[in-house]
C-alpha cells in the first residue's frame, strides 16, 4: 500500500509541469524543491546527529559562490596571480559540493571541540564571516555588485533555460538526497550518529568513534546544501552576499523543526508548508512582515504543544 | 600617532555600549543559560523607542532616554513571563528555538510598524566636536560613554551589594538551595532577564541618535554581545565589561589598519579564535556548557 | 409594439455598451520595482510616491487608450537577487507588458537579463552606470543621467571650484564605484590631483576609519556617491572629525532638503549634483509641470526632501503612458518600439533618447538637465 501511494506521488510529482500550466507557480516550486534538499541536509546534522548547527546557510552559499566562480572563470591578483578559466557546468557543480563538503568537515571536527551552546555561535559567526568575505572580496565575488549571467547547466548540448527541466533537475536531485539519507540513518554509520546524538558518554563508552561519524554527517550535510546551493545558482542565476544571511538558516530551521527533525519525512512536509504558504498569503495581500511574524509565533507555538514536529504527530494519530 | 590615538578615543567611546550589550547578554546567556536571539530586537527596540519619544511625541531628549531604557526593561519582563515561564527546565535547544521565534517575531513586527526605512533621531548636542590636542571626538558620543559608565556602574552596585543581587547569585549558583533559603525562584528568572533586556535596549536608546534606527540593526549588535560576552567568559560580568571595550579596539584598529570593510567581521574573527584557542575566555567561571 | 420593441432594443444595446465599457475598464497594468526597504529604502519609497501622483494625474484625466493605467509596485528590497524576483513575478504573474525600476544600478543591472529572456521593455529612472545602455540590451529606455554625463556636466565648474586634489568616498557597487571611476577620470583630464579612493558597504553606518584615511590625505574637496542614507551619517561623521574638505555629493539621489533635517549644521558648505531644482522652478525648463507635482507633493503630505527623488517616477510613468498610447496597444513588442519615438515634456526637462551601445543591439538614453546646489545656513541656494 505505501509502495502505490509513494509510486502515485512520483507520478504526479513528476508531471507536474504538464498539469500546472502557470509559469509562475512553477517557479515557486523549484525555489521550495531547492529549499526543501537543503532542509533534509540540515535535518541530518540537527535532527539525526543531534548537532545544533545555525550556520546552515553557509554551506548553501558556499556551494552557490563556488559553483559559479568555477562556472564563469575568475581572475585575482592578490594574494596571488591565479586565473581560473570558465568551466562546464555539471563539473562547476561537483566543485560547488566539494567546497562545501571541506567546510563542513571543518565544521564538523570544531564542532567535536566546541559543544553545545558554544557550537551554535560559532556555526553562526562562521556563515556571517563568508558573508563578509563575500561582501569585501570584491575581485573574487564582485560584493554587493552580485554575480550576474551565470550559465544554466547543459547536458549533452542542451542548456537548461527553461522552468519544466530545471524543475526536473531538482525533482532529481531531491529524490536521490531523500533516498540517500534514508540509506544513511539505516546502516550502521546512521545508528551511530544517532546514538551520539541521544547519548554521547554512553555511546563513546560502547566504543563508536564520535569524532568520525560526527564528521561524518558534518561532510554529509554540508555537501548536500551545497548541491542545493549550486543548483540554485544555476537555476536564479545570479548570486549576491546576502545568500548567506541568517534569516535563510532560520527559514531551514523552521522547515526541519515544525515538520519533524529526526524524521525523514519532516523537511520535506516542513518544506512545502514554508516554501509555498508565502505564496498564498501574497494573493491574500497579507504585508510580507505578517507573515513572518506568523511564522516565529508559529515556531513557538510548534516548540510548545508539537515538540516533536508535524510528522511524528500525525503519525502517532 | 595622531590617527592611533584617535582610534583609541573611538574606541573608548564605543566600548562602553558594547560593555552594556555584553554585560546585559551575559546575564542571560551566562547566568540563565538561555541562548538569547532576542537580545538585538531589544537594541533596536531601545533605539526605535527614542525615536518614538523624540521625534513623534516630540519629548525632551533626556526625558525620552530614561523612559526608552524603562519600555525596554518592561519588554524584556513581558518575554520571560510570556515565553520563557513555562520553559523552566527545559533543555537549551528548545530554549532556543523559541527565541527564535521570538526574533523573528519582534523583527518584523518592527519593521512593519516603523517600515524599512532609516530612522534619524536628533540629539540636542552641537554638531561641532570636541577638540583636545590632535583628536577630536563628537560630544553625543562624549555623553553615550558617560552615561554607559554608570550604567554598568549602577548594574555593578546591583549585583553586588544589594539583596537583590544576592538573591540572584544565589539563585544561578544553587537553585533548590536558594529556593530552600527562600529565594522567589520565578521572579528572580524574570528580574535577571528583563535586567539584561533592559542594558541592550540602554545601548540602543544611547546609539541610536549617534547612527539611525533600521529594523536589522539588532542582528549585528546581537552578534557582538555573542562575541563579547565568550570573550570575557560566560557568566562573567567584568569579564563582558572589559570584553566590551577589548572588542571596540579591536574593530577600530581593524578597520584603521586593516580594512574597513572587514570592521563588523572582527567580533566573529575573534568569536572563532577564542573558542579555538581559549574557549572559557578571559575571565572564565569554572563552568562551561556543553 | 413600437415603444415596447425601442425599449428592449434600448435595453439591449445599453447593456452591451455597458458590458463593453466594463471589458475595456480593465486597467493597463505597468510593472514597478523599487527599494521599499533595505540600504536605499528611503529613495525607493520616494520614486514610488512620484510614480503614483504620475498614475493618479494620468488616470484623472483619462487614463491610456480609454483604459485606467494601474502601477503594480513590488519591493525589491535593495537585494539583487531579490530584484531579479520581483521582475519573474511582475512579467510572468502579473503579465506586465512594461516596467519601471529598479533604482540601483546594481539592481537593474540584476534584472536586465530577465528583459532579454521575456522581451519585455524597461524605463530605468535612477540608474547611473554606464553598463547598462552599453551592454546592448535593447530593452532599456533609460532617462537619468549616466555617471559619465554628470561628470562632464560638472567638468566646467572644476575651475570655478578651484580643485587641486579630491578623494572619493562610494559605496561598493556599481553606482557608486562607476561614479568614483568616472568622475576621477574627468578630474584627471582637468588636471586635478586623484587622492584616496574609499568605498563602504551599502549598509555599513559607521565611516571613521574612511574619514580618517580621508583626512590624512590632504585634498580640498571629497566626492560622495552613495544613498542619501548614508550621506546623511558621512556629513555627520566628517564633521565629528573635523574633515576640512569641501563635500560634494553626486548621483542626483542626495534629498538635499532630507539632508538639512537630518544633518543639521553638519550639512553647511556641501555642494549637491541633482536633476531637479524645486528651490529654484524657474530654472526648470517645464516650470508649469514642475509646479503642479510639488503641490501635488506636498497636499499628499510626503517630505518635501524626498522631491529631488520622487520626480522620476513620474517623469518614468509618463514617458510609459506616452508610449502606450502611440503604441496603439499594451503590448511589450509595440511599446519597445514606440518608446524610440517617444517626446515628453518632464519634470527634468524635455525626454527624448539616443542611441547608445554595441551597434544593432543599441540601448536609448535620454540627455537630462543636470545642476549644482549648495546648502548654507540650513537652506538650498544656487552655487
Amino acid at each position: 500500500m505505501k509502495a502505490a501511494l509513494t509510486l502515485l506521488l512520483l507520478a504526479v510529482l513528476a508531471t507536474l509541469p504538464f498539469w500546472l500550466d502557470n509559469a509562475y507557480l512553477l517557479h515557486v516550486v523549484i525555489i521550495t524543491g531547492i529549499f526543501i534538499i537543503a532542509a533534509m541536509s540540515l535535518n541530518l546534522l540537527l535532527g539525526f546527529a543531534g548537532q545544533l548547527s545555525l550556520g546552515h546557510v553557509a554551506f548553501f552559499g558556499i556551494g552557490a559562490y563556488a559553483s559559479s566562480l568555477a562556472a564563469l572563470g575568475f581572475k585575482l591578483t592578490t594574494p596571488f596571480d591565479v586565473t581560473v578559466a570558465p568551466n562546464p557546468v555539471w563539473l562547476s557543480m561537483l566543485a560547488g559540493m566539494l567546497a562545501a563538503g571541506l567546510a563542513g568537515w571543518f565544521i564538523g571536527r570544531l564542532a567535536f571541540k566546541v559543544r553545545g551552546a558554544y557550537f551554535v555561535i560559532v556555526s553562526i559567526s562562521f556563515a556571517e564571516v563568508m558573508r563578509l568575505v563575500a561582501v569585501n572580496w570584491l575581485e573574487l565575488t564582485q560584493g554587493p555588485m552580485a554575480l550576474n549571467n551565470i550559465p544554466p547547466l547543459e547536458l549533452f548540448g542542451h542548456a537548461f533555460w527553461k522552468k519544466p527541466e530545471n524543475y526536473w533537475l531538482v525533482l532529481a536531485v531531491a529524490v536521490f538526497s531523500y533516498i540517500l539519507i534514508r540509506r544513511l540513518v539505516h546502516s550502521r554509520a546512521g545508528r551511530a550518529m544517532i546514538a551520539l546524538a541521544e547519548n554521547e558518554a554512553l555511546a563513546t563508552s560502547v566504543g563508536i568513534d564520535v569524532t568520525r561519524y560526527l564528521v561524518l554527517a558534518a561532510v554529509v550535510s554540508a555537501a548536500m546544501a551545497g548541491a542545493a546551493g549550486a543548483l540554485y545558482a544555476h537555476y536564479v542565476r545570479i548570486v549576491d552576499p546576502d545568500v548567506f544571511l541568517f534569516v535563510y538558516t532560520v527559514t531551514m530551521v523552521i522547515m526541519v523543526v515544525t515538520g519533524g527533525k529526526g524524521t525523514l519525512a519532516g523537511p520535506v512536509v516542513g518544506g512545502l508548508i514554508f516554501g509555498l504558504l508565502p505564496e498564498g498569503l501574497r494573493a491574500m495581500a497579507i504585508a510580507p512582515e505578517m507573515q513572518w511574524i506568523a511564522y516565529g509565533i508559529l515556531m513557538v507555538l510548534v516548540v510548545y504543544f508539537l515538540p516533536v514536529g508535524i510528522v511524528p504527530a500525525l503519525r502517532r494519530r | 600617532m595622531d590617527q592611533l590615538l584617535q582610534h583609541g578615543l573611538n574606541a573608548l567611546m564605543l566600548g562602553g555600549t558594547y560593555a552594556l550589550l555584553g554585560i546585559g547578554l551575559t546575564l542571560i546567556f551566562g547566568i540563565m543559560k538561555v541562548v538569547n536571539f532576542t537580545h538585538g530586537e531589544l537594541y533596536a527596540f531601545g533605539a526605535y523607542m527614542m525615536y518614538a519619544v523624540v521625534m513623534l511625541l516630540g519629548a525632551n531628549f533626556f526625558v525620552a532616554l530614561p523612559l526608552a531604557i524603562a519600555l525596554g526593561v518592561a519588554l524584556g519582563a513581558a518575554l520571560e513571563l510570556v515565553l520563557l515561564r513555562r520553559l523552566r527546565g527545559a533543555d537549551i535547544d528548545t530554549t532556543m528555538l523559541v527565541m527564535i521565534g521570538a526574533w523573528i517575531a519582534l523583527q518584523n513586527a518592527e519593521q512593519f510598524a516603523w517600515t524599512g526605512v532609516a530612522k534619524s533621531i536628533d540629539s540636542p548636542f552641537p554638531a561641532a566636536p570636541l577638540v583636545i590636542g590632535p583628536v577630536s571626538v563628537a560630544w553625543n558620543r562624549v555623553f553615550v560613554f558617560f552615561v554607559a559608565i554608570a550604567l554598568i556602574a549602577l548594574t555593578y552596585a546591583l549585583i553586588n551589594h544589594t539583596k537583590l543581587g544576592r538573591a540572584m547569585r544565589a539563585t544561578f549558583q544553587d537553585r533548590e538551595t536558594a529556593a530552600l533559603m527562600g529565594v522567589q525562584i520565578g521572579t528572580i528568572h524574570t528580574i535577571t532577564f528583563a535586567l539584561g533586556s533592559g542594558l541592550a535596549a540602554a545601548a540602543g536608546a544611547l546609539l541610536g541618535p549617534v547612527f539611525v534606527a533600521y529594523p536589522s540593526m539588532g542582528d549585528l549588535a546581537a552578534a557582538k554581545a555573542f562575541a563579547i560576552v565568550i570573550l570575557g567568559g560566560l557568566g562573567s560580568v567584568p569579564g563582558a565589561t572589559v570584553g566590551g571595550f577589548i572588542l571596540a579596539l579591536v574593530e577600530e584598529l581593524g578597520a584603521g589598519y586593516i580594512s574597513s570593510g572587514y570592521r563588523d567581521a572582527m567580533g566573529f574573527l575573534l568569536i572563532i579564535v577564542i573558542l579555538l584557542f581559549r574557549p572559557t575566555g578571559l575571565f572564565a567561571r569554572k563552568e562551561r556548557i556543553g | 409594439m413600437k415603444p415596447f420593441v425601442a425599449a428592449a432594443f434600448a435595453a439591449a444595446f445599453s447593456t452591451l455598451v455597458v458590458a463593453g465599457s466594463a471589458l475595456a475598464q480593465e486597467p493597463i497594468r505597468i510593472g514597478v520595482t523599487q527599494p521599499l526597504t533595505g540600504a536605499f529604502a528611503a529613495s525607493g519609497n520616494y520614486v514610488a510616491q512620484g510614480a503614483k501622483i504620475a498614475e493618479d494625474a494620468i488616470n484623472a484625466q483619462g487614463g491610456v487608450l480609454g483604459r485606467k493605467i494601474q502601477l503594480v509596485i513590488e519591493d525589491n528590497k535593495s537585494n539583487p537577487t531579490e530584484a531579479v524576483a520581483t521582475a519573474e513575478k511582475l512579467i510572468s504573474k502579473d503579465k506586465v507588458p512594461v516596467l519601471m525600476g529598479a533604482w540601483s544600478s546594481t539592481l537593474t543591472l540584476a534584472v536586465m537579463p530577465k528583459l532579454m529572456e521575456y522581451q519585455v521593455p524597461m524605463l530605468v529612472e535612477t540608474s547611473s552606470s554606464g553598463k547598462i545602455t552599453t551592454s546592448g540590451n535593447p530593452y532599456i529606455f533609460r532617462i537619468s543621467p549616466t555617471s559619465e554625463m554628470e561628470a562632464r556636466a560638472f567638468a566646467p565648474m572644476v575651475k570655478k571650484f578651484g580643485i587641486k586634489k579630491a578623494d572619493f568616498l562610494a559605496t561598493n557597487n556599481d553606482f557608486g564605484l562607476g561614479a568614483s571611476q568616472e568622475f576621477s577620470q574627468m578630474l584627471k583630464k582637468e588636471g586635478v590631483q586623484v587622492g584616496v579612493m574609499e568605498t563602504m558597504d551599502p549598509k555599513a553606518t559607521d565611516f571613521s576609519a574612511q574619514l580618517a584615511k580621508i583626512k590624512a590625505s590632504g585634498s580640498d574637496t571629497l566626492f560622495v556617491t552613495t544613498a542619501v542614507e548614508q550621506i546623511t551619517l558621512i556629513l555627520k561623521q566628517a564633521k565629528e572629525q573635523q574633515v576640512k574638505a569641501r563635500i560634494i555629493t553626486t548621483g542626483g539621489s542626495n534629498s538635499p532638503d532630507q539632508l538639512i533635517q537630518q544633518a543639521g549644521e553638519a550639512a553647511s558648505g556641501s555642494y549637491h549634483l541633482v536633476f531637479f531644482t524645486p528651490w529654484f522652478p524657474e530654472a526648470v525648463k517645464n516650470a508649469d509641470i514642475a509646479t503642479r507635482f510639488v503641490e501635488e507633493w506636498k497636499k499628499r503630505g510626503h517630505n518635501v526632501g524626498g522631491l529631488t527623488e520622487g520626480f522620476r517616477g513620474w517623469d518614468g510613468v509618463h514617458t510609459i503612458a506616452e508610449a502606450i498610447k502611440q503604441a496603439g496597444k499594451p503590448e511589450p513588442k509595440a511599446i519597445t518600439q514606440a518608446l524610440w519615438n517617444v517626446k515628453v515634456k518632464g519634470i527634468n526637462g524635455d525626454i527624448a533618447f539616443i542611441k547608445q551601445g554595441p551597434a544593432g543591439k543599441e540601448s536609448a538614453q535620454n540627455v537630462p538637465s543636470v545642476y549644482v546646489v549648495k546648502i548654507e545656513n540650513g537652506k538650498v541656494v544656487k552655487n
